[in-house]
């Protein structure tokens, strides 16, 4: 490595599909299309954080080599059109030229988020020597109703660009994308594999760290190689020697302790500070309602209470966050919620 | 004006600086340069003008040439750009920016024609209160010789519209039609007023020094002929109001006109107020007055403060009025119900459901209190500053920074901002050395940089 990359999840990103780590019948499936030049839509599911987008990027490249660039493309579904896109959006909208029938004289708007991020690609003609070029949906489910807007274009456009949609679960995603897609699960690396990449990084990086350490930062970051590999080079930095302490220690630093502190404050009953927290945790973070309930959500299920307790609780989340989809100022609904948790508390 | 109507008004009326002579003059800035603010206004008017004239006439023979001949032939006519036309003036409340074009225009013998987020309230007056004056000089102007005018497009942002961008594309248009130059004035930056912040200059105008601000507030007590005003109370006055010269001036007011004796610190902490001064009186009536549900419609219905502002008026200040968690939460059922019912008036238009919502927002929020309410002591009225977009959205420097990291490491804009820079804080936090070495590889610069800096600076 000429390049010494201060931030080690770069650094030890896997340059080809060799190099992920573990996943071999993914990869071999993988291999296979490559030698084939061909594909057919595929649908890739499996838990956060585990590598899907990574095999996927590097599939992509090994698959279109030296006409990778302007073959390719990702689009994240869950980051919202900026302003000036979705002004672009309204001012391409077109009039149907067909003079008889339904469509006769009516506006026809596509979904903004397809007509401005997918359309383009996919109908522009793939460049050079590859039989087709190659889109990539993240986070597929987010796009709820906008999914039934991939329909046709996967047949239409289909056989100039294939797409690798990418998702948690298949629950989110409507039957008409699954019955278009080959379904490929990405399991989490296991940790044997694991435990190889880890012990290499660390003879690379000269620290000593020992198996059952290493177990811990497997169980602790739950198989996500990022989180994983940014714990392990925080750690480190205080100590060459890796120990188990630390990586808890550590580990804490990134967990969102402030949603703890969060609910803490509420159970103290300083409503106040409390909502204080919360906007500033929302504005830094830019968490949506939506995100900020779930949160309190999964942090409340790691507190030490009683089921009736936990029970309660989270009917008033879901409840508040039933509330945030019909108000108009969700500031209202979340100050609403902490103002129960900060009540309600006293009596648990 | 006649002695008796003088000393009714309030100072900060009275004492309105009528020419630029009578002005403490604000520093301001222009693209982050010192400016000459009162030069730099003059010019612009000046420039205005004659730049107008010289367009008017130049069209005119334009017109006559295209009335003569056809459609391929005709010219174009000229425009002046629009930030020869329009300017801003952006600072917070009370350093004078109303005053300034006021005064001005005094000096040059000009008229004003303001609106202000208080007389417009649709986008539909705003057009007919301005677009017709400002196209065509009337022809009761010709014949009377009247004088020119500046239009000044006041509390900008404050006005009805700017939220949801209506009014920003009429503004455009106006400027685009005026026959007399505009300066807008505005207390902060908004997001929505962006595409006017692209076309014309904004001057940025600090809050006043404490020197220039004890000047007129010596040259009013003289005028006042008070004398028992010590030199200590003055400048409490003037620390605690930030460089607002209005608040400066009311407070003294206030502590003139009341008896004397009780003239201390306490006192003068105790005066609070704001340029919306009508909904702070709304709000601490609702809370510590109030005390049946009736009265609170006649509050509500009587203030012709919007409902849609209201609401969060109340959302933001229910923490300083209802102390007790008991009844915090019943004040929050009664507005989160509110707030759902409204939103659903908007959404479906359920239109008969409005009177809940007034009952639930205002009375059933206020009557919420069921111990002895504490009206000792002043509570503050605070503005609801808090406003989430319930979007995604980046600031300019957020943007800037993760298309950088983009260029090294694919990642998307929501994991980048609650994932990979959240590591990246902790990861500069542990040492300068890595604090550099980090930014050298995103080859992030002084700004970008400052994203790494813990969240407790922000
Ligand atoms: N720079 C100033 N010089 C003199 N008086 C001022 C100045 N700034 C504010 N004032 C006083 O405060 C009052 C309100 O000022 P105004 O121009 O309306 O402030 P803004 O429009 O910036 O909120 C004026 O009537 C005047 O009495
Ligand atoms: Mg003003």
């Amino acid at each position: 490595m000429t390049e010494n990359i201060p931030i080690w999840r770069i650094k030890y990103l896997p340059k080809s599909l060799d190099e992920v780590c573990g996943r071999s019948k993914v990869k071999n499936r993988l291999k296979e299309y490559i030698k084939s030049e061909n594909f057919p839509h595929l649908l890739l599911l499996g838990s956060e954080g585990i590598g899907k987008k990574t095999i996927a990027k590097l599939f992509c490249q090994e698959f279109l080599g030296s006409f990778y660039e302007p073959n390719f493309k990702i689009v994240y579904a869950d980051v919202p059109l900026t302003s000036e896109e979705r002004a672009k959006a309204r001012s391409e909208a077109h009039y149907s030229t067909s003079k008889i029938g339904r469509l006769a004289g009516k506006t026809i708007t596509t979904p903004a988020f397809i007509h401005v991020k997918i359309k383009p690609f996919v109908s522009i003609k793939a460049m050079g020597d590859v039989p087709f070029k190659i889109l990539i949906v993240k986070n597929f489910e987010t796009l709820g109703s906008n999914q039934q807007g991939f329909r046709r274009l996967m047949e239409s456009f289909g056989s100039n660009c294939r797409m690798i949609l990418i998702s948690h679960n298949t629950s989110g995603i409507i039957d008409p994308i699954k019955s278009r897609c080959q379904l490929i699960m990405v399991p989490p690396v296991d940790i044997e594999e694991f435990k190889i990449m880890i012990a290499t990084i660390a003879k690379n990086e000269n620290l000593t760290i020992d198996n059952e350490t290493i177990e811990h930062l497997y169980k602790i970051t739950k198989g996500k190689i990022a989180k994983a590999i940014d714990l392990l080079q925080i750690t480190s930095i205080s100590d060459n020697n890796v120990k188990i302490d630390n990586l808890y220690e550590n580990s804490m630093v990134f967990q969102n302790n402030l949603i703890r502190s969060l609910l803490l404050m509420t159970f103290k009953g300083q409503f106040h500070k409390a909502r204080e927290l919360s906007r500033k945790i929302q504005s830094n973070y830019k968490y949506s309602v939506q995100d900020l309930f779930l949160l309190l959500y999964n942090e409340l299920s790691k507190l030490p209470l009683s089921t009736y307790s936990l029970s309660l609780l989270i009917n008033m989340i879901a409840d508040a966050d039933f509330r945030a989809i019909d108000g108009r100022d969700s500031d209202i609904q979340i100050s609403s919620l902490l103002s129960k948790l900060c009540y309600y508390s006293e009596f648990l | 004006m006649s002695e008796s109507v003088l000393n009714k008004m309030p100072w900060v009326e009275k004492y309105r600086p009528k020419s630029m002579s009578e002005m403490a003059l604000p520093s301001a800035k222009l693209k982050g340069h010192k400016i000459e603010l009162a030069e730099e206004l003059r010019k612009f008017i000046k420039t205005f003008f004659r730049e107008k004239r010289a367009i008017n006439q130049k069209n005119q023979s334009i017109k006559s040439f295209n009335r003569l001949h056809g459609e391929k032939e005709q010219k174009k006519l000229f425009k002046l750009s629009q930030d020869r036309v329009a300017i801003l003036l952006e600072g917070p409340p009370g350093v004078g920016k109303t005053s300034i074009v006021y005064a001005l225009a005094n000096d040059l013998n000009l008229d004003v024609i303001e609106t202000n987020a208080s007389d417009v309230r649709t986008k539909k007056s705003l057009e007919s209160k301005l677009t017709e004056t400002v196209k065509t000089r009337g022809i009761m102007d010709y014949l009377t010789q009247s004088k020119d005018k500046i239009i000044l497009i006041d509390e900008i942002d404050g006005l009805y519209g700017v939220a949801d961008k209506g009014a920003v594309p009429t503004i455009l248009t106006i400027i685009d039609t005026t026959q007399f130059p505009i300066i807008m004035c505005s207390n902060e930056y908004k997001q929505s007023l962006q595409p006017l912040y692209n076309k014309i200059h904004k001057l940025e105008i600090n809050p006043l020094s404490s020197d220039e601000t004890l000047r007129i507030i010596k040259q009013i007590l003289k005028k006042e002929k008070i004398t028992n005003v010590q030199e200590g109370i003055i400048n409490s006055i003037i620390e605690k109001n930030h460089g607002d010269l209005r608040g400066m001036i009311n407070d003294l007011q206030g502590i003139s006109q009341g008896s004397i004796g009780k003239l201390n610190s306490e006192l003068i902490n105790s005066l609070h107020r704001d340029s919306t001064e009508e909904i702070f009186m709304v709000i601490r009536d609702l809370f510590e007055e109030v005390s049946t549900l009736k009265q609170a419609k006649v509050l509500t219905n009587k203030s012709d403060v919007d409902y849609n502002f209201l609401y969060k008026w109340v959302n933001e200040n229910i923490p300083s009025f209802i102390k007790l968690n008991s009844e915090l939460v019943v004040a929050y059922e009664n507005l989160s119900i509110a707030d759902q019912i409204f939103g659903r008036i908007q959404k479906n238009q359920y239109w008969s459901t409005l009177p809940y919502f007034y009952d639930l927002f205002a009375g059933g929020v206020t009557l919420a209190q069921k111990s002895k309410r504490d009206n000792h002591g002043f509570k503050k009225v605070s503005f609801p500053r808090y406003r989430s977009t319930g979007m995604f959205s980046l600031t300019a420097n957020e943007r800037l920074v993760v298309e950088k990291i983009n260029k090294k490491y694919e990642i998307s804009e929501i994991e980048a901002i609650q994932d990979f820079l959240p590591f990246l804080r902790v990861l500069s936090g542990t040492s300068r050395k890595q604090l550099k070495l980090v930014s050298d590889w995103l080859e992030l610069d002084a700004t970008e940089k400052k994203i790494l800096k813990s969240d407790s600076e922000k």
